[in-house]
């Protein structure tokens, strides 16, 4: 256990380590580089020269690689170009905002999609089951930003039920009520995306444990259906379920982005996208790498539980998770 | 082959029974191939034929845009803003620059088909031909190889985009080409898995023996055997393409005015939802059709190419025979 949790962390590291060699590569191929990007059209070379200097965008860029990775290590996101902020000023307090969102989203569609799943299991081809399926057909096929926007004017301009977009109304700041009422929207949509994939996990790994041997052996022993579903059946189906949610969480934190840009939510996705615009690069290196580092973090973590909960994974197979 | 024998088996009864008499049977055709019987069955199934009529219905108009309707889809018309649906020749009215909408969702089709096919063909190509080289050789190149698709697969694929198309510029090849690039991870990690169990296989050992390239194993003997799940992959590829391109559309960092794509309308949309909320529906109608109509076709491959899949369909039948023979109390 030991050995596959040491070689499974450098593997991590090694990953992270080549992710920020793509983030830092990818702006610095940029035809001219970072340097014309953040420079005015009309400034005059000598200004851009001593501008480059400043931001030590002169040196040769492994250099720059150098410092760039040991100031994200030792915490220093950097600077914006354009106000010249602290990146972690601007950034956190967004990060903050997506997981309100996302953890709401995700904690209702769970709380939906696995007894959804659980029950249809048990009812192959019945009506909520063919429910099921259709919502996930369209929760695959529809772009999320688009159901956004059909709710937007469904419930915000022509019934005027529920706020159009934002996270709390202009007077009401920090109003945790208000948060919420602002979260209905934004929720519905991230709710429908997770459901369509959630309550298919569920219902397909309950079907495969059901068909297990020991469940017929319960059966014939006279153990109780619900007995049978809930303790024999679920624990063991509940395995993979976690495993699939936990290789998720690319999605978690960067699947909200559209929704958030429909619904105006101040969160990390839409603060990319704006970054992208204005091309603030340190911005978003700073967002690819946290992205990141959460992603490999939420895998290692699931891969290492998995190992943990379920015994019959053999213990140091090579390649980890194969295809 | 036992297969192939349970296919043919209800044609010689049918034949029989049209012709009672004891003439001897038609001297066999050759067996239908396992393409054949694939097309067979993706023909019985109602969901992806419905798929299949309703994407070629798309194609078609898109391709045809140009005789459909009169109007250019760009051309800006201030005297005939908003018109309402219906009013003269415009079918579903005009946008605030009095555009033609109907017009510029059938050439905003182009574009959409246009990114999801080349995409899902680009990164099918890349995917195979990674996982092939990935799973054929194994070793230290397969650990590359590996790594790599970790890396791609923890930067969430929509910042990637994001980040490439604001770094490099939003033409519609760059975006194709992107959009290939960060997903054929999935379409790798299968073949690989499909290589690495095939290359044991003994036929691959007997073309080895016979003096067969390495080339000719991977790309003639391994990836036909391969090809059922690829062309599946490719298939519901296309639809997730499609999304990409619209979602990314619909940032602003996609397709450009005054070129038209499905995503870019729907964010025109947004911003005039007070004076036309319908300008809104039509777009993302055509993607939920368009993406349905592929997913269902994908779908519908995968049920038809896979064996296990006839078992499924005659369990259900099994039950409602039983019912109706418990009702006639047999």
């Amino acid at each position: 256990m030991t050995e596959y949790f040491i070689r499974r962390l450098l593997q991590s590291i090694l990953v992270l380590f080549l992710i920020s060699l793509v983030a830092f590569g990818l702006i610095h191929a940029a035809p001219g580089g970072p340097t014309q990007m953040m420079m005015a059209p009309g400034v005059s070379p000598e200004t851009a020269k001593i501008q480059a200097h400043n931001l030590g965008l002169d040196k040769p860029v492994p250099t720059q690689y150098v410092i760039w990775l040991t100031n994200m290590l030792k915490g220093d996101l950097g600077h914006t170009f354009k106000n010249n902020l602290p990146v972690g000023e601007v950034l956190w307090p967004t990060v903050g905002n997506t997981i309100k969102l996302m953890a709401f989203a995700w904690f209702i569609a769970l709380l939906i999609a696995i007894p959804w799943g659980i029950y249809n299991s048990t009812k192959v081809y019945g009506i909520s089951d063919q429910t099921a399926n259709f919502v996930s057909y369209i929760g695959f096929a529809m772009p999320a930003f688009w159901f956004g926007i059909i709710l937007q004017e469904l419930f915000s301009l022509k019934l005027d039920w529920l706020p159009l977009s934002d996270m709390y109304d202009m007077d009401k700041q920090g109003n945790f009520g208000n948060l919420l009422y602002h979260l209905i929207l934004p929720c519905s949509v991230l709710v429908l995306g997770f459901l369509a994939s959630y309550s298919k996990y569920a219902r397909s790994s309950m079907l495969e444990v059901l068909e297990q041997d020991y469940i017929r052996t319960a059966r014939a022993k006279g153990v109780p259906e619900r007995k049978v579903i809930f303790r024999h059946a679920l624990r063991n189906a509940l395995i993979p379920i976690i495993t699939i949610i936990g290789l998720d969480l690319p999605i978690l934190v960067g699947g909200a982005t559209l929704t958030e840009s429909v619904f105006n939510w101040p969160g990390m996705g839409r603060l990319f996208v704006e970054m992208a615009r204005s091309r603030e690069y340190s911005v978003l290196m700073a967002i690819t790498l946290i992205t990141a580092v959460v992603v490999v973090a939420g895998n290692f973590i699931a891969d290492i539980l998995y190992k943990i909960v379920d015994p019959r994974v053999k213990l140091g197979s090579k390649g980890g998770k194969s295809a | 082959m036992s297969d192939m024998n349970i296919e043919t088996a209800p044609n010689v009864q049918a034949s029989e029974h049209t012709e009672p008499a004891i003439a001897p049977l038609p001297p066999s055709k050759k067996p239908p191939g396992p393409w054949m019987t694939v097309v067979k069955k993706f023909f019985r199934n109602p969901y992806a034929v419905t798929g299949l009529i309703v994407l070629l219905f798309f194609v078609v108009i898109s391709v045809l845009a140009n005789v459909i309707t009169p109007y250019d889809p760009a051309k800006i018309d201030l005297m005939n803003a908003n018109l309402k649906p219906g009013t003269g020749d415009h079918l579903l009215g005009t946008d605030e620059l009095g555009r033609d909408i109907f017009s510029r969702l059938l050439h905003s089709g182009q574009i959409s088909l246009t990114v999801g096919f080349s995409v899902a063909a680009i990164s099918v190509i890349i995917g195979t031909l990674v996982g092939a080289i990935s799973g054929f050789f194994g070793g230290w190149i397969d650990t590359i190889f590996m790594r790599l698709i970790d890396v791609m697969n923890s930067i969430p694929t929509l910042f990637l985009n994001i980040l490439v198309m604001a770094i490099f510029g939003t033409k519609i090849h760059y975006m194709i080409m992107i959009l290939a690039f960060t997903s054929w991870m999935g379409v790798a990690r299968l073949v690989r898995g499909t290589y690495l169990q095939l290359r044991e296989m003994q036929y691959v050992e007997a073309a080895r023996a016979i003096g067969v390239s390495r080339t000719g194993i991977i790309f003639r003997h391994l990836l036909r055997n391969a090809s059922f799940p690829i062309i599946v992959n490719a298939t519901l590829m296309v639809g997730g393409a499609i999304l990409s391109e619209s979602g990314l559309s619909y940032l602003g960092l996609g397709i450009q005015a005054p070129a038209t794509s499905w995503g870019l309308m729907l964010s025109n949309s947004q911003e005039f939802m007070l004076i036309d909320p319908l300008q809104a529906i039509y777009p993302g109608v055509c993607i939920l059709a368009v993406v349905l109509a592929v997913n269902f076709i994908g779908d519908g491959i995968r049920d038809a190419m896979d064996p296990r899949q006839k078992k499924k369909i005659s369990r259900r039948r099994l039950d409602k025979w039983r019912k109706n023979y418990s009702k006639s109390g047999i």
